[in-house]
């Protein structure tokens, strides 16, 4: 067992697991001669992919794509499921794009330094005997799937369209999981940057453009949603743009260190978790209502399941009293530590922002009374026991961090 | 026979509804008189929570629930504030906020080793809990008519809006430590209470009805206290009670008056109503002209006018528009109601002098004669100018009947001003959707835009460098 496997963060994504597959049971399995074995199969197939978010700093550039080829396959399988194929097609593009010209700048830097060995590459450039144009141009490159799997904005579509287009049982693992792949890559592609002062400044410098465009662009595009999924996937994309700022804050440093020694993973898990919850809530969403409106069926049947999906959804947008908070919070503190003013304002306009929207979705699904009967149709049973798993599992990571950073403080 | 069933059902709906909305209010406005920010910005939700609650059962929600939305505004403001708490670290080597927000600072940056770079973030975080204050106060554009209407809970409809001012009192009274310590924060928030103060004095001298006149007096009273705070008159334990003995006294009157015009009857009461009114009402002004139109012992005289005329209109207020009810009954029946009335009145009538004297206690002074001069504005409203009219014998003065013009005038300028604000908001709001409409179709959803759009980037990446 690796040290990332340890709890919370690894029970959390098991219960991630757990949760998808609850849901996954709400839906028949179609007629053939693996129907009986699709549980099992199911389970096969996200079990990676947990893995992902369990211990993303286990996840390697080429682990990563082979974890971006399985999202992309379990989107296609079903040629049947017309928006999951074309959200498999949208990702094999940019993916299979941002994986190639970061191979390109792999290879870039390998012509600059002469040598294919990381910790050997930057010691060689630091001589200064290479045009800066050529490793500075390969070392951007290198980050590029870094940044596109992350999901901030300019590339903050991907997180989006899954979350619409796929089902509520394989969304949110595929985003958590690719999303802490894109940490990892970066963590990767930093990690040998130590020493090597002007590939550090240059690094820093980018990625705070990066996070701010992220914030600011994810902040502002949220707000211009229509649609509930893709509301749950502006707020995923702000998770990505938090990671960014706490890359550019310290690009050497693994982000959210108040968390415990595991912290990527605990960003990793909590994300799992609170999109699982917020993607299932979407599905129970309205597409067009107002407040006013009647509120759906989960709410009218089971106000309480509601109330749970809700916290997981007030946990994504780091709405206070959540763990979600506990993330925007750590990172807001290291930037106001570090003295950077201008990516802690683009910070709070994201959290602000994040925070309104999913306030009003929760009043959304929760309407006005009404004096309409009821819909017939329950809301399946195994649906209420994944929403109610999700806000179990967010409020013992709350439990979790708040010890954590008392006996840290 | 379904809606008689149906009846008591909808009944025992609305209830929880009504008391769990009654529940959080309470609850949060004595989470406002808890010091830290984080408690006001919980109070302040739990205030917006109240009103979303008591909305959505009503049955015309879909007017009501949109209307009283705002509220999460200021709650929104306070979590900001909250969160700046949070996050910021104490300023080093600063004596307070105040040295960070001084005007001369931000023309003339003091030496890098002396310049905080968290001094803007210092600026948003008192103007976060500014906004919200001054919003719950109805001195801000957007929340400026909602006293004119009455609250989403029948009962006590009216009365609900009234308290609003007060709880914008609140959090700017037990928040003052992080926005009042900033120069140029307070020149705004007194800039902004004197033009809420003057706008709802001329609201409630255009509105006939008593209780909507009330509503606008707390709005005014509300104001003026939290410019106590602002020009730093008094100390913050005075302004509340100058506040409570005046908005206090109003919220009273118009409780009384909901119940069956409790403040009006007989000429005894009424006379009593009217004395308290303005009592409190000149107790709250005269520190506030002292401090504002005589600091540094001289005359600011533009200052002294523009403070002096609401109050002048104020007083006149609280003195005409409190008469008697007329009574129908043949014989008149005691009402336990008219001691508890009369309780508050004295109540209301002797808490501004109180607060004045511990003013005094705790250092508060004048100039002579800024200190007379200060007292005449409240004091003029007793002087009625002589009228010609004969009225016939036992006809009762009615406030509807004189003064239509001014009344004109004064609803005019309120007009004027709050659709020269919204028409401002309204184009403010266009330009923002102008501006984020690229941001809405920046990905149309085409899977070769996607691959176009990450070239586009990569070759952006190459470029970057060369551009250095």
């Amino acid at each position: 067992m690796t040290p990332a496997l340890l709890p919370p963060s690894a029970a959390a994504a098991l219960l991630t697991l757990v949760a998808a597959m609850l849901l996954r049971a709400v839906h028949p399995a179609r007629p053939g001669v693996f129907a009986p074995l699709s549980l099992v199969v199911s389970i096969a197939a996200l079990a990676p992919l947990a893995w992902a978010v369990a211990a993303p700093l286990e996840v390697s550039p080429l682990r990563a794509v082979l974890l971006a080829a399985l999202a992309i396959a379990l989107l296609a399988r079903d040629p049947r499921e017309l928006s999951q194929t074309e959200c498999a097609l949208k990702l094999t593009w940019v993916l299979g794009a941002a994986f190639a010209l970061s191979a390109s700048g792999t290879a870039l830097l390998t012509l600059a330094a002469g040598t294919a060995v990381p910790h050997e590459q930057w010691s060689a450039l630091a001589l200064s005997l290479d045009p800066y144009a050529l490793w500075s141009a390969a070392l951007l490159m290198t980050l590029l799937a870094g940044l596109v799997l992350l999901g901030g904005a300019p590339f903050h579509f991907w997180p989006a369209d899954v979350i619409h287009g796929s089902r509520a049982w394989l969304a949110p693992l595929i985003v958590a999981s690719l999303q802490a792949s894109g940490a990892a890559w970066l963590l990767h592609s930093l990690a040998s940057l130590q020493g090597f002062a002007q590939g550090e400044k240059l690094t820093r410098g980018l990625l705070s453009l990066a996070a701010v465009v992220a914030l600011v662009g994810g902040a502002v595009t949220l707000a211009a949603q229509r649609r509930p999924e893709r509301r749950v996937g502006g707020l995923a994309s702000l998770q990505g743009a938090l990671v960014l700022v706490a890359f550019s804050v310290d690009p050497l440093r693994a982000p959210f260190a108040s968390l415990g020694p595991y912290s990527l993973a605990a960003w990793a898990a909590h994300l799992a978790l609170a999109l699982t919850g917020a993607t299932a809530l979407a599905h129970f969403l309205p597409v067009s209502s107002v407040e006013s409106d009647p509120p759906p069926a989960l709410a009218r049947r089971h106000p309480w399941s509601a109330a749970a999906a809700a916290y997981a959804l007030l946990s994504l947008a780091g709405a206070p009293g959540t763990p979600g908070a506990m993330l925007w919070l750590e990172v807001a503190r290291r930037l106001a530590a570090t003295r950077h003013p201008g990516l802690l304002a683009a910070l709070l306009l994201a959290w602000l922002v994040a925070f309104a929207v999913a306030a009003r979705e929760t009043r959304r699904l929760f309407g006005a009374p009404t004096s309409m009967p009821a819909p017939e149709a329950t809301v399946p049973r195994f649906a209420r026991i994944a929403l109610w798993a999700v806000a179990g599992g967010l409020a013992a990571l709350l439990l979790a961090w708040s010890l954590a950073e008392q006996v840290a403080g | 026979m379904s809606s008689v069933i149906e009846a008591p059902k909808r009944r025992i709906a609305k209830l929880p509804a009504q008391a769990v909305g009654g529940a959080c209010a309470t609850v949060g406005v004595v989470l406002l008189l808890v010091p830290g920010v984080m408690w006001a910005a919980l109070g302040v939700e739990l205030l917006a929570l109240a009103f979303w609650l008591w909305a959505r059962a009503l049955p015309d929600r879909a007017e009501q629930m949109p209307r009283w939305a705002w509220l999460r505004r200021p709650a929104m403001a306070l979590w900001l504030a909250t969160a700046l708490a949070w996050v910021l670290p104490p300023p080093m080597g600063l004596q307070g906020l105040a040295t960070v927000l001084e005007l001369p600072q931000w023309v003339a940056p003091a030496s890098a080793a002396e310049r905080d770079p968290l001094a803007m973030l210092r600026a948003l975080q008192s103007l976060a809990v500014l906004w919200a204050g001054l919003e719950l106060l109805a001195a801000l554009p957007l929340s400026r008519p909602y006293p004119d209407l009455t609250g989403p809970l029948p009962a006590v409809g009216p009365w609900l809006t009234a308290m609003l001012p007060g709880t914008g009192f609140l959090v700017l009274w037990r928040q003052s430590a992080v926005w009042s310590s900033g120069p140029l924060v307070r020149e705004i928030a007194a800039a902004a209470l004197l033009l809420a103060a003057a706008l709802a004095v001329l609201r409630a001298y255009s509105r006939r009805s008593l209780t909507a006149s009330l509503r606008w007096l707390a709005v005014f009273d509300s104001a003026l206290a939290a410019m106590l705070l602002a020009v730093d008159a008094v100390p913050g334990e005075v302004a509340a009670l100058l506040w409570l003995a005046t908005a206090g006294g109003r919220l009273t009157a118009l409780a009384a008056e909901l119940r069956g015009a409790a403040a009006r009857r007989g000429p005894e009461l009424t006379f009593l109503w009217r004395l308290a009114g303005w009592s409190a009402s000149a107790s709250l002004a005269w520190p506030l002209l002292v401090a504002v139109g005589f600091s540094r012992a001289r005359l600011h005289p533009i200052e002294f006018v523009l403070l002096a005329a609401p109050i002048f209109l104020a007083a006149r207020l609280s003195l005409s528009r409190i008469v008697e009810a007329p009574e129908r009954r043949a014989l008149e029946r005691p009402d336990p109601l008219s001691a508890l009335s009369r309780a508050g009145a004295l109540g209301t009538m002797l808490l501004g002098p109180l607060a004045l004297m511990i003013a005094w206690w705790r250092g508060f002074e004048g100039s002579f004669p800024g200190v007379a001069i200060a007292l005449l504005p409240a004091a003029l409203a007793w002087w009625r100018p002589p009228r010609n009219e004969v009225r016939p014998a036992g006809s009762q003065r009615t406030p509807g009947v004189a003064g239509a013009s001014a009344r004109d005038f004064a609803l005019n300028a309120f007009r004027a001003v709050t659709a020269f604000e919204q028409r401002l908001a309204v184009a403010l709001a266009a330009l923002a959707r102008a501006l984020g409409a690229p941001a809405r179709d920046l990905h149309s959803g085409d899977a070769q835009e996607y691959l176009l759009f990450l070239v586009g980037i990569s070759v952006l990446a190459l470029l970057l460098p060369l551009l250095r």
